[in-house]
């Protein structure tokens, strides 16, 4: 059948706190300017994309899909390194406007736990 | 100001061909990026507000754009430094320059200046530049992509919303163009492209302003790839998006931005084989880092690029973010060795895109357009749009794009709609789901209008259908020349001042013409031209007619040799229409008609391409006689086609077609009658609209003649006389009727403002439970008591509680129907009943379904729904009586009565009887279990351990093991086959259903229709008390998993023992085995069915559904007749034919969990791990443990000579509590699953059981 299953994604935001990694388990390690390009006036909505969490989590599924890296059942984003994660639960909550037709697929594929 | 002064206005036409010499003898170099290069000057927000904006009220640090107005120097020599490390081309400053993105800054009011500095800026630097060594510069004006998307929404929860239309870009495109052209841009260059329709709208504005001026400007194209899945922001592929555009004519096309030179190869590879212009890349500096730096070195990046310019990848090279001078000159440098990009010609084919792209290549002799959205075309699309359903009709297109429609035509052309509106919305709503938005649209309207709104919701390059000289030249120019600035390819119909052209000269003649106007006037590429010649209705019976066939195809031929590169298309239907009714005629008329008009040059039509027969197939003497209608061979064609045609009516219309048709004779009124009653749909369109013509409303239709041929169908069947199979095609009548007549019902609810709707006699809400996925049994009660009038809301299958709950309250329905077939369906119906009490519910709750009965639902339902009242219902003829009952103000409170009285007795006889019924302790059971004699028995071993898959089954194999018995049951036709055939009272019923079956057979194997596949395992297995122990091998130490069984507590008599599962399996010591098995018919089932019931067709959709369950029965039967003869070998020398076998004369079963020797559904969990099931049938378990798809079959071998199918029956506590401990399962958890066999009410009180 073509149901598909929402794949759970948790967020994890103080360094100490990493959950340990199953086998289904993909692990997304957020860079600290996620969202944000470069400081070349920061308007370069191309870059800007490519290191948001949407992005990223997008790049993991067509990597699964290209068997490029393993498939997964669930994600741990680890966000630690991001001054403000409030914008990485925005982005994954709908919340954030989307930039992109992936950030539609990201938004039915994928859900934050919690 | 005086910036007039200032311009230096180019000869555009020379720099075009200028540039065009330079880039085929080497690569030019554009500049690299300019925010990296205002990045290092630290400038503060004094230097961006300059003089003209100090007292900014917004801080307007990070505009960069407007440095080109408050430090112009900076600028200038920032491009002076890229001209000087090699670039040919500079980039201007103005990116961000429209005035969507200068609103975040507000300010909109700088963007013309902006533009217009920005070009004379970079122009300065050009001089300077070109003073100081000679070599000729030229300046791009830069257009960004702004800030919003016109072809998605910003916000994922609301899909089609759009941020900026298409509109509301072209101004603020015209703007920003006209500041660049002004001030003498040699180039404009269209940037970072994350949205392609953006794109189109800013080509749009530049090109009306071209007309207006008289001019054109050279244009670069350049698109941005962000991901893995190599598209653009907005989803499509490189050679998609290249379709899209190609309409600019651009000078280059490329890529640039977001990735890095070796992420961005293989989409370059991929544009330089299909564009037939310039190539133009400028990667950035690698990714961003942590810290937002591009950390690639100018080497390194040049090395990169120069092996683009290796590959012959490119013709222009730069830098996006993160290159400075040193990297464009280390890539001049690079590049400068190697030989420019060869620009290939393109064959002149019919490119169009999505997401995808499409190409017309030779390959494909002919391209289905998918009908099915379009409301002309599609009754059931029509109604799904004009009940603003944009759900369901979404998943119509999704269907015809996964069904293999390479483009899909969308048209909204209904009276009662806004179809521009309409249009708009489904556009974009279609633009989110990427996989139907794959494929190219066809736009399809008979208004101008709707076509334009349509055209600007599309990024891809779509299908206009149609425009004509109908309105003369000057119109037909107009829109040709605004369908070609859309970036669309057109079908043109043969259609002039004087009507539409019907005759060969007339074809050729306007098709010639239009052809020469859109070539010469407009420049429109023919490979983008598609001629509808008009196919017209052959066989009318006037003469005229009879040579419309030949004059299209002969058209076509003409057209395609003497105009080269277009195409041909047409709607086939319209042929066939005086055959309207007889499908079979129609098909076959279709058919012949597309194998001399493909032949001809055809090479696109508007067909349904799954009810297209096959030209080879067709029976000799029909082909013939449709051919010589079509091909006008014989004066007497449509007379013989007509006679034969009699004998291809449908098959039910066969008997009809044989009999006499007197009753056309009759009355409206009574031949709508008889059609219901026999179940005719041949005639109904036809009868139904004469009614509504008669009668002053078309509500009058259906509570006239049609409820009362429906009250005769019910009289019948009520008495009788008429069975299920026949009232469901008595239904299928009726609902075409309705179909007709809904339109005008609306149109006249609209016209008068107040709702006239149909009375119907009540809302029945039916609904499978949750967990739940069997449905024919709830279908056919929808189906009865749609019949009598009753309004359905039909919920489906696996239907949560919540969800009855709210539709119920929502649409204020009158009753609730549930059903379900597997036990814990039971609790699932219990818990609806209590939810209902909770929240206030007091309308009836009727009941039904295999396992229900009226002891459970007076035991346990009623009790728990005391403000409403729960009623059993055991078939679907009972059904109208139960709820005509219980919707009756005069009968409902008796009636509730006696149902009261009736369950209060029912409940009553069961408790005594339970009581009467002595239980055994565990123990007790466990002393009388059954003991074969195991030391004198050596069971036999499988020939093989582990599973084994069986895939694609073969259908006719298993057509012989089909038990037709059951499959009358479903139809409530009881009895036994065959003897059923000849009965006095239901024998016709059942024939006539029994040929339909057998045709529908014949299809499915013919067909393919299911795809049944099985696996089978066997394991060394031993008997552990109650239990059976499962081995990896036959070392018999590694425990593989264990079945748990349940074993009878009933006292028994005469010495019989009470068994349990286990007991067939011999105990530790004696090496014994046991099977397992989960076969399914196929996931298909389920389409087909709902596609029959799209097409109003219960009927069919029923019987196939049928049909799946009884090939899933015979599959498992086949298989076990394997399991026997082949694979555990005990019962090689048996030989039963397959009807003996219904009987189960053989030694072995196969019990499945869930049924009576072992009631626990949890059970199939360990089962269908085993077989790993899910992978190798494709048979998933839903959280009721029903399996999903319905028709599948589950279950396990044993093979002991004594054992037999038995019921565990009641169980009581202490087996309860043995039972969870074992399993290791909450006991909570198991008596919810064993709910129904309970012996006693589960509670937190242990009762000592001895």
């Amino acid at each position: 059948m073509g149901r598909v299953e929402p794949i759970p994604v948790t967020l994890v935001t103080e360094p100490t706190r990493l959950l340990a990694l199953g086998p289904d388990t993909a692990l997304l390690r957020l860079p600290a300017n996620s969202g944000h390009g470069h400081p070349d006036g920061d308007n370069c909505i191309a870059c800007a994309g490519r290191n948001d969490v949407r992005a990223m989590l997008f790049d993991l599924l067509e990597g699964a899909k290209q068997g490029l890296r393993p498939a997964f059942k669930n994600v741990v984003v680890d966000a630690s390194a991001v001054p403000d994660p409030g914008q990485v639960v925005a982005a994954l909550t709908g919340k954030l406007p989307a930039q992109a037709m992936r950030d539609h697929t990201v938004a039915r594929l994928f859900y934050l736990v919690g | 100001m005086s910036q007039h002064e200032n311009a230096h206005i180019p000869d555009w036409n020379e720099v075009r061909t200028a540039l065009a010499e330079a880039a085929r003898k080497r690569i030019l170099i554009l500049d690299g990026a300019m925010g990296t290069m205002i990045q290092r000057l630290k400038l503060t927000e004094e230097n961006f507000r300059g003089e003209r904006f100090k007292d900014w009220t917004l801080p307007l640090q990070g505009n960069n754009d407007l440095l080109v107005i408050t430090e112009p120097q900076m600028i200038e020599d920032i491009h002076y430094q890229y001209f000087m490390a090699g670039a040919d081309i500079a980039e201007t400053n103005t990116f961000s320059a429209t005035s969507v993105a200068q609103a975040d800054y507000a300010c909109e009011s700088a963007v013309y200046d902006i533009n217009y500095q920005g070009v004379l800026v970079a122009r300065r630097a050009a001089l300077r530049a070109e003073a100081e060594d000679g070599k000729r510069r030229f300046v791009a004006g830069a257009l960004g992509p702004t800030n919003k998307t016109s072809s998605m929404s910003t916000d994922v929860n609301s899909p089609g919303h759009r941020a900026i239309t298409f509109d509301e870009l072209v101004v603020a495109y015209g703007e920003a163009i006209t500041g660049l052209v002004d001030a003498g841009a040699d180039l404009l260059l269209f940037e970072t492209i994350t949205d392609t329709l953006n794109t189109k709208a800013g080509i749009f504005a530049a090109q009306k302003l071209f007309r207006e001026r008289g001019i054109d400007v050279p244009i670069m194209i350049s698109g941005t790839i962000t991901d893995l899945s190599g598209r653009t922001l907005s989803g499509q592929t490189p050679t998609a998006f290249w379709y899209s555009v190609r309409h600019a004519n651009p000078l280059t096309i490329g890529l640039n931005c977001a990735l890095g030179a070796n992420a961005m190869r293989a989409h370059l590879g991929e544009l330089s084989d299909v564009a037939d212009t310039f190539i133009c890349a400028y990667p950035n500096a690698g990714l961003p880092n942590a810290f937002g730096q591009y950390d690639e070195t100018p080497e390194f990046m040049a090395e990169q690029i120069e092996g683009f310019a290796a590959s012959g990848y490119v013709n222009i090279v730069g830098g996006c973010c993160g290159s400075t001078p040193d990297h464009i000159r280390a890539i001049a440098e690079a590049v400068g060795k190697h030989k420019p990009r060869v620009v290939p010609e393109a064959d002149k084919l019919l490119r169009l895109s999505g997401l995808e792209p499409f190409t017309l290549t030779s390959d494909i002799p002919f391209v289905n357009v998918g009908e099915r959205t379009n409301v002309t075309g599609s009754a059931r699309f029509r109604k799904l749009i004009t009940a603003g359903d944009y759900t369901a009709a979404l998943e119509v297109a999704r269907d015809q794009v996964a069904n293999g429609a390479q483009v899909i035509d969308i048209n909204m052309d209904e009276g009662l709609i806004d179809s521009k509106q309409v249009m708009i919305d489904y556009l974009n709503l279609l633009a989110a789901e990427p996989d139907i938005a794959k494929v190219p649209l066809m736009i399809d309207s008979s208004k101008w209008e709707v076509i334009e709104a349509g055209l600007k919701c599309v990024q891809g390059k779509a299908l206009v259908n149609s425009i004509s000289m109908k309105e003369g030249e000057e119109a037909f120019l107009h829109h040709a020349r605004l369908v070609r600035a859309y970036g669309a390819a057109v079908v043109v119909m043969a259609f002039d001042e004087q009507g539409q052209a019907d005759t060969l000269e007339r074809k050729v003649e306007i098709c010639t013409r239009a052809y020469k106007l859109l070539t010469e006037e407009v420049g429109f590429p023919p490979e983008d031209i598609v001629f509808d010649p008009n196919v017209f209705a052959v066989a009318t019976g006037i003469e005229e007619h009879n040579g419309y066939g030949v004059a299209f195809l002969e058209a076509t031929k003409i057209i395609t040799d003497t105009l080269p590169h277009v195409h041909i298309s047409g709607g086939i239907s319209n042929l066939s229409f005086s055959f309207r009714g007889n499908e079979p005629v129609r098909e076959a008329m279709h058919a012949v008609f597309l194998y001399y008009a493909i032949q001809n040059g055809m090479d696109m039509g508007i067909v349904n391409a799954g009810q297209l027969a096959v030209y080879e197939s067709i029976d000799r003497e029909l082909r013939d006689a449709c051919e010589d209608v079509i091909l006008n061979r014989r004066e007497d064609a449509t007379d013989r086609l007509l006679a034969l045609a009699e004998r291809y009516r449908g098959a039910a219309g066969k008997e009809v077609a044989a009999k006499d048709l007197s009753w056309r004779e009759k009355s409206v009124e009574d031949r709508i009658a008889h059609a219901l009653v026999n179940g005719i749909t041949e005639y109904i369109d036809a009868d139904t609209e004469e009614a509504r013509q008669k009668l002053p409303r078309p509500l009058h239709v259906i509570e006239g003649p049609l409820m009362a041929g429906m009250s005769i169908v019910g009289d019948l069947f009520g008495s009788g006389k008429m069975f299920l199979p026949q009232v469901v095609k008595s239904a299928r009548v009726m609902k075409q009727a309705v179909a007709l007549l809904l339109p005008y019902m609306e149109a006249e609810k609209n016209a008068d403002g107040n709702a006239t709707g149909r009375q119907s006699a009540g809302k029945v809400l039916m609904a499978t439970v949750k967990g739940d996925v069997h449905d024919i049994g709830k279908n056919i009660v929808g189906v009865v008591l749609s019949c009598n009038n009753y309004e359905i809301i039909d919920l489906g299958v696996m239907v949560p509680t919540a969800k009855i709950l709210q539709t119920a309250r929502d649409e204020n329905v009158d009753i609730i129907g549930l059903s379900g077939l597997i036990t814990p369906s039971l609790d699932e119906m219990v818990h609806v009943a209590a939810e209902m009490e909770r929240e206030g519910f007091d309308i009836p709750l009727l009941i039904g379904g295999a396992t229900t009965s009226r002891v459970h639902t007076a035991v346990k339902i009623h009790p728990r729904y005391e403000r409403g009242q729960a009623v059993y219902v055991n078939d679907a003829s009972r059904a109208v009586g139960v709820v005509g009952n219980l919707l009756s103000k005069d009968t409902k409170v008796t009636f509730i009565e006696q149902v009261r009285a009736e369950y209060a007795k029912a409940a009553n006889a069961h408790l005594r009887a339970e009581e009467e019924k002595q239980r055994l302790p565990l123990a007790k059971a466990r002393a009388n279990a059954f003991k074969p004699d195991w030391s004198n028995y050596t069971p036999p071993q499988p020939s093989f351990l582990g599973t084994r898959v069986f895939e694609d089954y073969d259908l006719e194999t298993l057509a012989k093991y089909i038990d037709w018995t059951p499959f009358f049951q479903t139809w409530e036709l009881k009895g036994r086959y065959p003897a059923i055939l000849q009965d006095e009272k239901q024998g016709e019923a059942a024939r006539q259903l029994f040929a339909d079956a057998q045709k529908m057979l014949k299809q499915i194997i013919d067909e393919q229709w299911f795809h049944p596949r099985a696996v089978v395992g066997f394991w060394p297995a031993n008997a552990v008390g109650d239990d059976i122990r499962l081995y990896q091998d036959e070392g018999r130490a590694e425990e593989l998993a264990t079945l748990f069984t349940l074993r009878q507590q009933l006292s028994k008599r005469d010495g019989k023992p009470n068994m349990a599962l286990s007991d067939f399996v011999a105990p530790a010591g004696t090496p014994d085995y046991l099977g397992a098995f989960v076969v399914t018919a196929g996931l298909e089932e389920v389409a087909i069915a709902e596609r029959f019931e799209q097409q109003n067709d219960d009927y069919s959709s029923i019987l196939v559904k049928a049909l799946a369950d009884r090939f899933a029965e015979a599959f498992a039967e086949a298989m076990h007749e394997r399991v026997r003869r082949e694979f555990w070998f005990y019962g090689a020398s048996e030989t039963f034919t397959p009807e003996e076998l219904a009987d189960e004369p053989y030694q072995g079963i196969r019990p499945a969990p869930g049924y009576p020797a072992q009631p626990d559904h949890t059970e199939k969990t360990t089962l269908f791990r085993l077989l790993d099931a899910e992978k190798n049938a494709g048979v998933t378990l839903t959280e009721s443990y029903a399996m999903w798809p319905g028709s599948s079959v589950s279950g396990l071998y044993f093979s002991h000579p004594e054992s037999y199918y038995f019921g565990v029956a009641k169980v009581e506590r202490d087996q309860v509590l043995d039972y969870a401990q074992r399993k290791g399962m909450a006991v909570e958890e198991v008596e919810r699953w064993l709910g129904p066999i309970l012996n006693y009410i589960p509670g937190p009180t242990i009762v000592a059981a001895e």
